[in-house]
């Protein structure tokens, strides 16, 4: 039968993302949806649904989806190609391309990802310079911010919905008034940037208005380095740290492995310190001294626990220490004098400074953003005496001119000297000092405020312009990374919201002709690496220019201008906190940072790589301080736990918040993390955690003393996703000192080192019935395998996010994660070791947990639809439309990997996140989504359309989207195995010729491995014996995480090797665990090494 | 005895018959409906925007297939292709039949060709079109003799039973990489497929991948 052809249809009506297509990038259905309010912010849920009734209403549900899917089995789908080819374009297959990530003064190198056109994973770009392809937790969770559907998608003055249009008006207008009077009354406010093009913009700004003022604000501010620096060598210069090169780093309360700039350099540097191959090999030591327990103290050999206010003491006498056993003089008198009121262990002190002497030459002194110029001019000043600079600090010429404070430009708003206030970027109506009372400086109605931003958060102005901002996905831009390297900011997609980026509004304030970013970037490259096009292509194509890091320059030590801030620098003593007096301190937060990532789910829900706390902040201090305050009740209620509800006073200003207890934090401090109780956020930051800037001031930025807590006599439900504080005396996790395991090598040539210390030898007896992958695998091609090397391995929690991002892995929400039903493939279990009433000698170790493939897998024999079963190279592969939802296969998990998809946590709404119960009402009831809309539109669930249409575009379309009642889990990135698999088999056509190699480059790297910066995850074929992960297989390191099972682990662990100092006071002859394991029954782990020869183990085989 | 067995289970019996006869309709029903090709949308052949014939392109004139699906060597998916590749041939032949208002409306707006997909996998199945094509399964396989279509319509059930009929033995459907889309290509006989498809899982390496991870990820 024939038909006419209907005409052309149109297309359908609703948002279009597919933001390559160009031509539907203005279509006005777009502008219309772009430009509409968010949907209201739902009350949650204040009616809890009985089991009943939930059970009742499921009932009804699955009767309805009965009879309304007999009817629309097939829904007719239809294919939109493109009207026009793009040359070069081939649907389905992911392009990557370089880009970086801008940071405060720095920049991650990335290879994002595009499926389609959208951005959907980052990678590290490991052909940088300074980059081994890893990248820190914050880079691969900023993608997700990129599809935030609470980010601000409109341009407004004074409340009023504008146009881009009006703001171009405006901005020109502006500007030539600017120019008329020389910039009198402007004033600027941006974030700190290492962008070259913004700071030709800033100059031209500069030249153009002399009036005009810019200022600079990061509520976390690293900056301290570079100042501190210029003063001490006389000349601006910058220090990069070579970590790797050092054999002894002191920190002093510098979170380098946590919380300062470029942390995936300085994890990179340091791990590559600490792994070893052979009993051998030289392992870096690291001391720590630091108030709070920090990432840095967790990996330290030794940590000297001493108040942060008490920091600056420490460095001091450790300079004096230095200095006396060096014989290059006396200290300065303001150091001698500082080093008098230090009250701590000075043996640990005297011990930690013989062996820097020791190492002159290959130490490294690092002191932390917190901490006082002081501390820095003493690690600066000990660098320059033991022969440091050069070998493991090197300085880069740092010329910039130094802008404004955010405390200078408070004095001008209160004066009434600014007109207008550009606002670019950041948010300091939440986080600028609070006794400035930004938000009154900010709100004064006679001052015109332009903010460009990206949420319509704290900042948003009500008296002037608000402007989105573009993601850094969607800009043109340009940065430096740590070494000097110039890496381009390219887009991957359209902004979806029309947002502008800092680059394009600096332009049309400086009223150049051409404002398009892409051509000033172009225009400023072309001062640095010529006008050529080929090299900007180049460029652009690797991602970095190469040749253009910093040259170091050679710096001497200005020992008169050192001694004169010394004078200048203060404290000139410390004053111990106690009882009474007790001391805050101010943090990064490890996953909100400043709060710039409040509202971000997968930062939200990641477990705090120290405390495992989520979804909030508390205030953090040690067990014995909460005992002395009468704080300490973690009282458990309905299997929840409850937390003293306490209240925290400094100088007039209050916050509460919950208490929790940190062991190894020092005594009477309160760590306060920022980032949190933001009063205007997005729908998942919402009423997460208490807000730590209420208390901070100009003065004690990062630190203060004369704080007094009290109990509110409230309880608070807090979700931690881990509270358990040993393990039993289980070998779970293995780790030795250096000396005893050289000392074991030693007497045992041929031994395994780590495997001694099994319980019980696993059975060596064949089972009773045969393994079924023993015949199998004999089809296989690739045998696939892991090893995750302690050693290396130092918890930052990249892998979780990176996990997240490349799975589809939903966030579930607090009370979700309150009924351990996070979903997050891979955590990181933290274990302390040590007694609690020994503060002083806590001991923290890391451990990546994934599923483990075991070959004779627990979970496959308890499954009765075979959902999960093993393929032919060694993955245990979970099969999502099998599965029935029975949980057997968690039950029966030995490692407890697996995770369970309790609801339909795609489809919750962003509100629901923090509701009690999952509802679904009947009828559709006001804004709810009722079992009758999900007849309608089974795709979205509960999701309002915006929300659910933005959410999809940063799903991997090479994984499933797991739905309600599906068990899922590790899969060890099966779609990329295939993905490289299928590439090859393509490559090869009519030959045989297509098994994937190493040595060719086309092994796959799973998304944990891609995203370590420590590469302590090696992924490979464990069936050839030159891959990498064979060879760290076979190293006596190795060993199978509760091997007495017999489950034949796929993923196997190296043991962790601690350096102590056996002649610090702190000095210790095994680690706490291993102490531990001995104390509880079992013999000494070293003892019955005869009883294990031979290396085969770990292979997978017995 | 009755203690121990209370008095309703006198109508066990009864019950028993009648479940097991409702049982028994059941799934015979079920069967009936859900193991056919009918139920796998077999035949399946909805209205397309432009009447465009399989077989006048590729039988008469004798177009290659990746002529227009040219990503079907390179991507998981064959793509449909863009209005400019109509319009290549079509801006001189039959430049202005009435039957390609659509196709040239469609080059000249920008606005897109809604054409109704006909083959469909569940999502969670991720077949890859690059890897057969290039290993010796021809496009008729699974779609049939699209060449001598005027309208295209589904062949093959495309279940998971049809799949693993293939990877199960590979052999049987194995063929010359150059006859790949040649739909009209027989092999001399039954016997000698099975030679040549034997030689081409040894040379070629084929593996006959029946586990989940192969599509199921």
């Amino acid at each position: 039968m024939k038909t006419i052809p209907p005409p052309c249809p149109v297309p359908d009506t609703g948002p279009r993302y597919w933001r390559s297509l160009d031509d539907l990038a203005d279509t006005p259905e777009f502008r219309q949806w772009a430009e509409r309010e968010f949907p209201a912010g739902a009350s949650e849920l204040s009616d809890p649904v009985t089991r009943r009734n939930f059970v009742k209403l499921m009932s009804a549900s699955c009767l309805l989806a009965g009879f309304g899917l007999t009817g629309c089995r097939k829904p007719v789908e239809n294919i939109y190609p493109f009207s026009k080819m793009p040359e070069g374009y081939v649907h389905g297959l992911a392009r990557f391309y370089a880009t970086a990530m801008p940071s405060r003064r720095s920049a991650i190198p990335l290879l994002a990802k595009s499926n389609d056109g959208r951005p959907t994973k980052l990678e590290g770009n490991p052909h940088h310079p300074d980059s081994n392809g890893g990248t820190d937790r914050y880079t691969q969770a900023s993608i997700l911010n990129l599809y935030d559907p609470d980010r601000t998608t409109r341009f407004m003055q004074n409340g009023n919905l504008k146009t881009r249009n009006d703001v171009v008006d405006f901005l020109k207008k502006f500007s030539d008034g600017a120019a008329a009077n020389g910039g009198k009354g402007l004033a600027f406010l941006a974030e700190q940037s290492s962008s070259p093009s913004r700071a030709r913009l800033r100059k031209i700004i500069t030249d153009k208005f002399p009036q005009a003022r810019w200022h600079e604000y990061e509520p976390v501010d690293f900056d301290i380095q570079r100042q501190v620096a210029t003063v001490a060598f006389g000349q601006p210069v910058t220090p990069y740290f070579k970590i790797d090169a050092a054999s002894v780093i002191v920190a002093l309360d510098s979170d380098f492995i946590g919380g300062e700039e470029n942390l995936h350099v300085n994890i990179r540097q340091f791990a590559a310190g600490r792994r070893t191959q052979t009993s051998g090999d030289p392992v870096s030591r690291l001391y720590a001294i630091e108030g709070l327990m920090t990432l840095t103290g967790a990996n330290a050999d030794h940590r000297l626990r001493l108040a942060t206010s008490l920091v600056p003491a420490a460095a001091a006498q450790l300079a004096v220490e230095v200095l006396s056993q060096t014989g290059k003089g006396a200290a300065d008198d303001a150091v001698q004098s500082l080093a008098k009121s230090y009250t701590g262990d000075k043996a640990w002190i005297h011990e930690c400074a013989a062996d820097l002497v020791a190492n002159a030459g290959k130490g490294l002194i690092l002191a932390g953003y917190r901490q006082p110029p002081m501390v820095h001019l003493i690690a600066n000043a000990l660098n320059a005496a033991l022969g440091n600079i050069g070998k493991t600090v090197i300085f880069q010429d740092a010329p910039e001119p130094v802008p404004g404070t955010i405390a200078d430009l408070g004095k001008l708003l209160s004066d009434g000297s600014v007109d207008t206030l550009v606002v670019l970027g950041g948010n300091p109506a939440y986080n600028a000092p609070a006794e400035l009372n930004w938000p009154q400086l900010q709100g004064n109605p006679k001052l015109q405020v332009v903010r460009l931003g990206y949420y319509e958060d704290e900042s948003c102005p009500q008296n002037g312009w608000s402007l989105p901002l573009a993601h850094y996905l969607e800009s043109w831009g340009d940065a430096r990374t740590a070494d000097g390297t110039l890496v381009p900011i390219q887009p991957l997609i359209e902004p979806l919201f029309g947002g502008l980026t800092e680059i394009e509004v600096l332009a049309r304030i400086a009223g150049l002709d051409d404002t398009t970013p892409y051509n000033i970037v172009r225009e400023t490259f072309r001062a640095v690496g010529g006008g050529d096009d080929e090299a900007w292509k180049k460029f652009l194509h690797d991602g970095y220019l190469a040749d253009s890091a910093a040259k170091p320059v050679d710096v001497t030590l200005n020992a008169q201008a050192v001694s004169a801030a010394f004078a200048g620098a203060g404290p000139a003593s410390v004053t111990a906190p106690s009882k009474d007096n007790l001391e805050v301190v101010f943090h990064r937060d490890y996953k909100m940072d400043d709060g710039r990532f409040n509202n971000n789910g997968w930062m939200q829900e990641l477990p705090d790589p120290i405390t495992k706390m989520t979804w909030e902040n508390v205030f953090l201090m040690s067990v014995k301080t909460a005992k002395d305050l009468g704080l300490f009740s973690p009282s458990k209620e309905n299997n929840r736990i409850q937390a003293v509800w306490a209240k925290i006073e400094l100088d007039g200003r209050t916050v509460e918040g919950p208490v929790w207890t940190q062991p190894g934090q020092a005594d009477n401090t309160i760590a306060l993390a920022l980032g949190y109780g933001r009063s205007q956020t997005g729908r998942v930051g919402r009423n997460s955690g208490y807000n730590a800037y209420a208390l901070r001031t100009s003065k004690n930025l990062h630190c203060a003393l004369g704080a007094k807590i009290s109990d509110t006599g409230k309880l608070h439900s807090l979700s931690v996703t881990q509270d358990h504080g040993t393990m039993e005396g289980r070998p779970i996790i293995r780790e030795s000192t250096l000396a005893e395991y050289r000392d074991y090598k030693g007497k045992h040539p041929e031994g395994n080192f780590a495997k001694g210390f099994d319980m019980e030898k696993p059975p060596s007896f064949d089972p009773l019935y045969p393994n079924p992958f023993d015949e199998l695998k004999k089809q296989g091609v690739h045998q696939w395998g892991m090893s995750i090397d302690l050693s290396a391995c130092v918890g930052c929690a990249s892998c979780v996010i990176a996990c997240q991002s490349e799975n589809n892995i939903p966030i579930v929400g607090k009370s979700q994660v309150a009924n351990k039903r996070e979903m997050s493939w891979i955590r990181i279990d933290r274990y302390f070791t040590g007694s609690p009433e020994k503060e002083d000698a806590i001991q923290v170790i890391n451990q990546p947990m994934l599923c483990q493939h075991c070959e004779a897998a627990p979970c496959e024999n308890v499954c009765p639809v075979n959902a999960t079963t093993h393929d032919q190279e060694g993955l245990n592969v979970m099969v999502y439309n099998r599965c029935v939802g029975t949980r057997y296969c968690s039950n029966n998990c030995p490692y407890k990997v697996r995770r369970f998809n309790f609801f339909d946590y795609n489809r919750r709404t962003l509100e629901q996140l923090s509701g009690p119960v999952y509802s679904t009402p009947l009828l559709p009831k006001g804004d709810q989504h009722g079992v009758l809309d999900w007849l309608k539109d089974p795709d979205r669930g509960n999701k309002p359309a915006d929300e659910w249409e933005l959410l999809k575009l940063i799903k991997n379309p090479d994984v499933t989207v797991r739905m309600r009642g599906v068990m899922e889990k590790c899969s060890y990135c099966v779609q990329r195995i295939e993905g490289a698999k299928i590439a090859a088999k393509v490559r090869a056509g009519a030959s045989g010729d297509w098994m994937l190699k190493e040595s060719e480059g086309t092994v796959p790297k799973t998304a944990c491995q891609q995203a370590c910066p420590a590469e302590a995850i090696v992924f490979g074929n464990i069936a050839d014996p030159e891959s990498r992960v064979s060879k760290l297989k076979a190293q006596d390191r190795n060993y199978n995480v509760l091997d007495f099972l017999n489950t034949k682990p796929r993923t196997t662990y190296l043991a962790k090797i601690r350096n102590p100092n056996p002649k610090m006071p702190d000095a210790y002859e095994m680690p706490n665990s291993t102490e531990e394991f001995e104390s509880k029954s079992h013999s000494s782990p070293f003892d019955n090494k005869d009883a294990w020869p031979g290396s085969e183990a770990g292979k997978g085989e017995s | 005895m009755s203690d121990i067995f209370p008095k309703w289970t006198n109508r066990l019996p009864l019950m028993i018959i009648v479940g097991a006869v409702l049982t028994g309709t059941a799934v015979t029903a079920g069967c009936w409906y859900y193991l056919t090709n009918k139920y796998a949308n077999v035949g399946y052949m909805p209205v397309q925007p432009v009447a465009f014939s399989h077989s006048i392109h590729a039988d008469q004139l004798g177009m290659d297939c990746r002529y227009c699906h040219n990503a079907v060597e390179k991507s998981w998916y064959s793509n449909i292709p863009a209005s400019s590749v109509c319009m290549n041939c079509h801006s001189q032949v039959l430049k202005d039949d009435p039957k390609l208002a659509v196709v040239r409306e469609s080059y000249a707006t920008g606005i897109p060709i809604h054409w109704v997909q006909i083959h469909k996998l569940p999502d969670y199945v991720f077949f890859n079109h690059s890897v057969h094509v290039n290993r010796g399964v021809s496009c008729v396989e699974c779609h049939g003799q699209i060449n001598k279509m005027d309208e295209v319509s589904q062949a093959k059930p495309l279940s998971m039973a049809f799949c693993l009929e293939c990877h199960r033995n590979p052999a049987a459907k194995l063929r010359p990489l150059d006859k790949i889309t040649d739909l009209d290509w027989k092999p001399a006989s039954p016997e000698q497929q099975q030679v040549n498809g034997t030689k081409f899982v040894h040379d070629w390496k084929v593996e006959s991948l029946q586990n989940c991870s192969a599509c199921h990820r």
